[in-house]
């Protein structure tokens, strides 16, 4: 065999081609075959959703509905507790999954493969995400189907106050997500730093008020004060206030939150870009791309 | 240079002898808490994050009625109730499925085969790896406890609960190393997604009454909580820590009793299926795959 014939054997006859979205579409489809790849792991996810909602059903139980309704949010927690648990799981989502999936890469050897393509390493970045963002969005849905139809919590579902929540849902990622690629940047470079994401998002879920309300805080003002530096503590009483008290985008309330939230993507999301592009590239002029 | 030459420069005058099972495992408690002392930064963060639970339910305490706390004959202090009931839990399950992560670096790695072509067997390996993990998981049990006692938790301790609360704890990490041992042998075989390290963590926080007394959940589900031993743990810890019981109570003798039974029932059953998983995985030459 000569090395013609060999290269024939091993060409591929497909166009190569140069088109971002089509390469975005790829990682994006090479993520979910994987994803499908574990079908266990799939299907205990799916019922630990409907293990979480239960789980905080049956809390709500104990909960004394006037000292909630003090709090201004209603007196159903299992309605103010939905609102949090299938937002928060976006939030992990944002904030870890590309860091966790960058130094997956790393660790399996193959970043410095795919950088040595002439894929769009953008496209390949965003595509990355794509897995934590599908599996959060089954676990959103799955939450609020199984607490609102399943168990009774009362949210207000008509057009008005969806398109609002998913106006405050869409700058809440936004926002988060630039976060999210601060930190993948900063990981690509200095590796073990998972623990640090991790703390961020345990923190972030904390001081939003995802399981109490934040009126609570008031006690505590330093405390009060640090829950007002992160953006999803504004999503969530935004969207809280959409879903149970049925809020339009007249409340003073609902527009504050909109406009830090905006406020946030606009600085967030340039310097989330800028660290990720330093990031990268300094792991490519230090030759560790694939060192872990 | 001859083959002898070469042979006697290669062999090393450390003199090989038996070594026993305790000291493997041993080593292997060593040899994994000098990893992990590399992350100090890791260990830190990793407290915090555990702290932040016991924060929220702080919080969450404070819009809470103690009825049914009550009802279930606990003392009325849902603080101290949920932070016992959240320690636990995360204690056991991180103890749990960091076994089962262990055996997936170890397969990540690729130093399982290294490991087992060597003449320590898989349940020495086991032993000093979930020994570990149990060590490991009392640190963070404790700074868990310490952050509740800042946070106001009230324990009733006299000399009775506590000889009571120290048998059960020990009868508590005896019966879940057999559940992570039954965890390992899943992952050997299905590699990722290991249902009983998912089946303990949500089932027993659904049921095994972690954030609320049992007498919440409707009778036809009560049932499902008797399959655990943290059930029967959480309870018999919460009636000595929170009630100041001892073993002259029936309730603790009840839960000591059940606690015993699981283990004599389950850990048998549990060697068994590990050897079948690992002599399987054995077979199809799959033990290093991940």
């Amino acid at each position: 065999m000569n090395k013609l014939e060999i290269l024939k054997l091993f060409m591929v006859e497909e166009k190569r081609s140069k088109s971002s979205l089509r390469q975005l579409s790829a990682v994006i489809w090479a993520q979910l075959k994987m994803m499908l790849a574990y079908k266990s792991w799939l299907i205990m996810d799916l019922l630990s959703t409907f293990a979480s909602v239960v789980m905080y059903y049956f809390v709500g139980m104990q909960v004394d509905p006037v000292r909630l309704s003090q709090s201004g949010w209603g007196t159903s927690y299992l309605a103010f507790s939905l609102v949090g648990v299938a937002t928060s799981n976006y939030l992990w989502a944002c904030l870890t999954r590309l860091s966790h999936s960058i130094q997956h890469e790393i660790r399996g050897g193959t970043l410095e493969t795919i950088a040595v393509t002439p894929i769009n390493m953008f496209m390949f970045f965003i595509g990355l995400t794509a897995r934590g963002y599908l599996v959060s969005l089954i676990y959103l849905v799955g939450v609020f189907t199984i607490g609102v139809y399943g168990l009774g919590a009362k949210l207000s579902f008509t057009p008005q106050s969806l398109l609002l929540f998913i106006t405050l849902f869409v700058l809440m990622l936004v926002s988060n997500q630039a976060l999210g690629l601060v930190a993948a940047g900063i990981i690509m470079v200095y590796k073990r730093g998972d623990p640090l994401v991790f703390i961020l998002a345990a923190v972030n879920e904390f001081l939003a008020g995802v399981l109490y309300p934040l009126e609570l805080l008031k006690r505590f003002p330093a405390v009060q004060l640090l829950s007002m530096l992160f953006p999803y503590t504004y999503a969530l009483d935004g969207m809280r206030r959409v879903l149970i008290l049925g809020a339009s985008i007249l409340d003073v309330n609902v527009l504050t939150d909109m406009v830090v939230l905006g406020v946030f993507s606009m600085v967030l999301v340039p310097l989330g870009l800028k660290m990720l592009g330093w990031g990268y590239n300094r792991i490519r002029r230090e030759g560790t791309t694939s060192s872990y | 240079m001859k083959v002898e030459d070469i042979v006697k420069y290669m062999a090393e005058n450390i003199p090989r002898g038996r070594v026993g099972a305790v000291e493997k495992a041993f080593a292997f408690i060593i040899r994994d808490f000098k990893i992990w002392w590399t992350y100090k930064l890791w260990i830190t963060l990793d407290i915090l994050s555990s702290l932040t639970f016991v924060a929220t339910y702080y919080f969450v305490s404070m819009i809470i009625t103690p009825q049914a706390l009550i009802d279930a004959g606990y003392a009325a202090d849902y603080l101290t109730f949920s932070v016992i009931g959240i320690s636990l839990q995360h204690y056991v399950f991180t103890s749990v499925s960091s076994l089962s992560d262990a055996i997936r670096e170890e397969q990540w790695n690729g130093t399982m085969e290294t490991i087992l072509s060597s003449t320590t067997s898989f349940r020495v390996f086991l032993l000093g790896e979930s020994a570990f993990r149990f060590i490991i998981g009392s640190y963070f049990l404790l700074a868990s406890l310490g952050m509740g006692v800042l946070l106001g938790i009230r324990l009733v301790l006299n000399p009775g609960s506590i000889i009571a609360a120290s048998v059960l704890t020990i009868l508590l990490v005896a019966s879940h190393m057999i559940i992570g041992v039954l965890g390992a042998a899943m992952i050997l075989k299905l590699k990722q997604g290991d249902p009983i390290v998912w089946a303990f963590s949500w089932l027993t926080q659904l049921f095994s009454g972690v954030l609320y007394p049992l007498g919440l959940l409707p009778d036809w589900l009560k049932w499902v909580g008797n399959a655990f031993p943290l059930t029967y743990s959480l309870d018999g810890l919460r009636r000595c820590l929170m009630n100041g019981e001892g073993f002259d109570s029936p309730m603790i003798m009840e839960n000591t009793l059940k606690l015993m039974l699981f283990i004599m029932v389950v850990l048998p059953f549990s060697l068994w299926f590990f050897k079948k998983a690992y002599d399987s995985t054995r077979r199809e030459g799959a033990l290093g795959q991940y």
